[in-house]
């Protein structure tokens, strides 16, 4: 590299005039990776069985909007839970009682060892195996009692079972987050009379949001991608309604050009405010 | 003089260390006490367990003759539910070393909170008297201010008034000025001072100010390896201390 540098001398105020270093291997490097690239691209872009008016007419669809809608009302409700669930686990974590900090030890190890995959099958198929739920004593009187199939619906055994998985990961992030906090805080708060949870609520949570937000921002750009897998139970989301739609019409590539599409401007969306929060709590 | 703390025996220990090896002490009402001694001599731990930030192992520790943290009925020791621990606190003031405001409030919003979290207080009252806390202690300008914007001295002189906004019985202060650049330390030392002129404030005050120490506090205590080693006014001990390690100490920081 060449650099500009004042020196203390009699000249210090003459740029230096040098000629650039040249690279050669660098531009063919480049040369052989954007003709790669190009050439890949036309064979999708210019390919005549590559349908592109198909994928003008469905870009806008009703059913590709409504799936879109539907993917990111699962975001929003599946972070919730997530988020909820993580800062419970997280609290329980560091309770000084051990069998609460074991159970969600615990929880934390079996959800994020079982494929999602797998559980959001396992939420789904739930009202096979357990047809009622009922609240009472337990092996006693039963006062309320539901049909599973009718609390589990495919939405929420979706949001179930994305938020449940969801919350592991975030326990860590708040816990990670809740440790950031200088320890006097809870002693300054405590000496002022505040009960653990107040001091929780106001004095360290709102202090740990610093370290908790960005990655969380993450979290969600990848909950965003990952609630296709819903698909698997048939939830009426974007790349559910796209595979509808081409099962029909066997334009496979179109409508997941059509998928990819709306993944894209979504995330993009998701990255940009992440950035701008990321900065904010960055102070 | 009635006692507001009375110390029989305290214990502390962490894990295989004893750090408190049986504490006894009166504190009677409206009088200052210094607590001195060496670095690790226990003297931080036992402001902690007045306030029960840290619990006792074996001893008793009263505050207004009742149980600190704990409850004794029919000769049995119950421990507190959290709640009533924060409840007693309520009384007992703390002042910090490192200050601990809370970053993310103001100066003003520091001393309110509790006083409307914890003693559920109107709020426009609670502001009037942390407006004229501010005042008090030369901060009046600051109400809007962070934490981060204000020099160790201020800060700490925040973290006073702070604790004051809860009306304690009694303050317990943590080395107040060692955090500080020694051209701050004054300005600290002056709202301590007026506490103890004009409110007449019950204080325990582990520092290393013995000018202050001097000047201010009815007794001294000197602290080394988890005991009392002696304790009297301050022309006694720090004019004609009559243990040998307490010379020692003497000798290195007067
Ligand atoms: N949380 C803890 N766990 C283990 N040991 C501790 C803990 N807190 C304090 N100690 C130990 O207890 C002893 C007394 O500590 P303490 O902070 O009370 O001393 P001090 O007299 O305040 O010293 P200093 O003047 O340095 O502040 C020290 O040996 C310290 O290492
Ligand atoms: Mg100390």
């Amino acid at each position: 590299m060449t650099t500009t540098r004042q020196t203390a001398g009699p000249d210090s105020q003459v740029r230096i005039q040098a000629v650039p270093l040249r690279h050669p291997g660098r531009w063919v490097g480049a040369g052989v990776l954007g003709f790669l690239a190009i050439f890949l691209l036309q064979g999708w872009v210019a390919n005549p069985r590559m349908e592109w008016k198909v994928v003008g007419e469905y870009l806008f669809s009703p059913a590709v909007l409504t799936g879109l809608g539907t993917t990111l009302l699962l975001t929003v409700l599946a972070m919730v839970v997530g988020v909820a669930g993580g800062i419970v686990l997280a609290v329980l974590r560091m309770s000084p009682n051990p069998l609460l900090s074991a159970l969600s030890g615990f929880y934390i190890w079996v959800f994020r060892g079982v494929p999602l995959l797998v559980q959001l099958l396992f939420w789904y198929f739930l009202s096979a195996v357990v047809p009622t739920i009922g609240f009472g004593v337990p092996w006693g009187p039963t006062f309320v009692e539901f049909d599973t199939n009718m609390i589990i619906t495919q939405l929420t055994a979706a949001v179930l079972g994305l938020g449940l998985h969801e919350a592991a990961y975030m326990g860590e992030i708040v816990r990670a987050g809740i440790t950031s906090v200088d320890p006097g805080q809870t002693e300054a708060a405590h000496a002022l009379g505040l009960t653990r949870f107040q001091t929780l609520r106001k004095i360290i949570l709102p202090q740990a949001m610093r370290v908790i937000i960005p990655p969380t921002g993450n979290q969600v750009v990848s909950m965003l991608k990952t609630t296709s897998l819903v698909f698997a139970i048939a939830v009426p989301e974007l790349l559910t309604s796209i595979q509808g739609i081409y099962s029909r019409n066997f334009q496979q590539v179109a409508l997941l050009t059509v998928a990819c599409f709306w993944y894209l401007v979504a995330t993009t969306v998701l990255n940009a405010g992440q950035h701008y929060i990321e900065r904010k709590f960055s102070r | 003089m009635k006692s507001l703390i009375r110390a029989e025996g305290v214990h502390k220990r962490y894990g295989a260390v004893d750090v408190l090896k049986g504490i006894d002490l009166e504190v009677a009402e409206g009088e200052v006490l210094a607590v001195i001694g060496p670095s690790g001599s226990g003297k931080s731990t036992f402001l902690r367990c007045i306030n029960h930030l840290e619990r006792i192992d074996a001893g008793r520790l009263y505050f207004r003759d009742r149980l600190i943290g704990y409850e004794e009925r029919e000769g049995k020791v119950y421990e507190l539910p959290d709640k009533a621990i924060a409840a007693q606190r309520v009384d007992i003031g703390m002042v910090f070393q490192r200050f601990n405001l809370f970053p993310h409030m103001t100066a003003l919003e520091n001393i309110m909170t509790a006083p409307i979290m914890v003693k559920k207080e109107p709020k426009a009252e609670v502001r009037e008297r942390a407006y004229a806390l501010l005042t008090r202690v030369g901060l009046a300008d600051k109400a809007n201010s962070r934490p981060d914007q204000l020099s160790g001295g201020q800060q700490q002189r925040v973290a006073i008034a702070r604790a004051l906004a809860m009306r304690p019985g009694l303050m317990l202060f943590d080395e107040p000025t060692s955090a500080l650049d020694p051209e701050l330390v004054g300005e600290v030392l002056d709202v301590m001072r007026d506490l103890v002129k004009e409110d007449g404030m019950t204080m325990i005050i582990v520092t290393h100010e013995m000018g202050f120490a001097r000047e201010v506090c009815d007794t001294i205590v000197f602290m080394d390896d988890g005991v009392v080693v002696e304790s009297g006014p301050p022309g006694a001990v720090l004019g004609e201390p009559r243990h040998e390690r307490t010379r020692a100490f003497l000798s290195k920081v007067l």
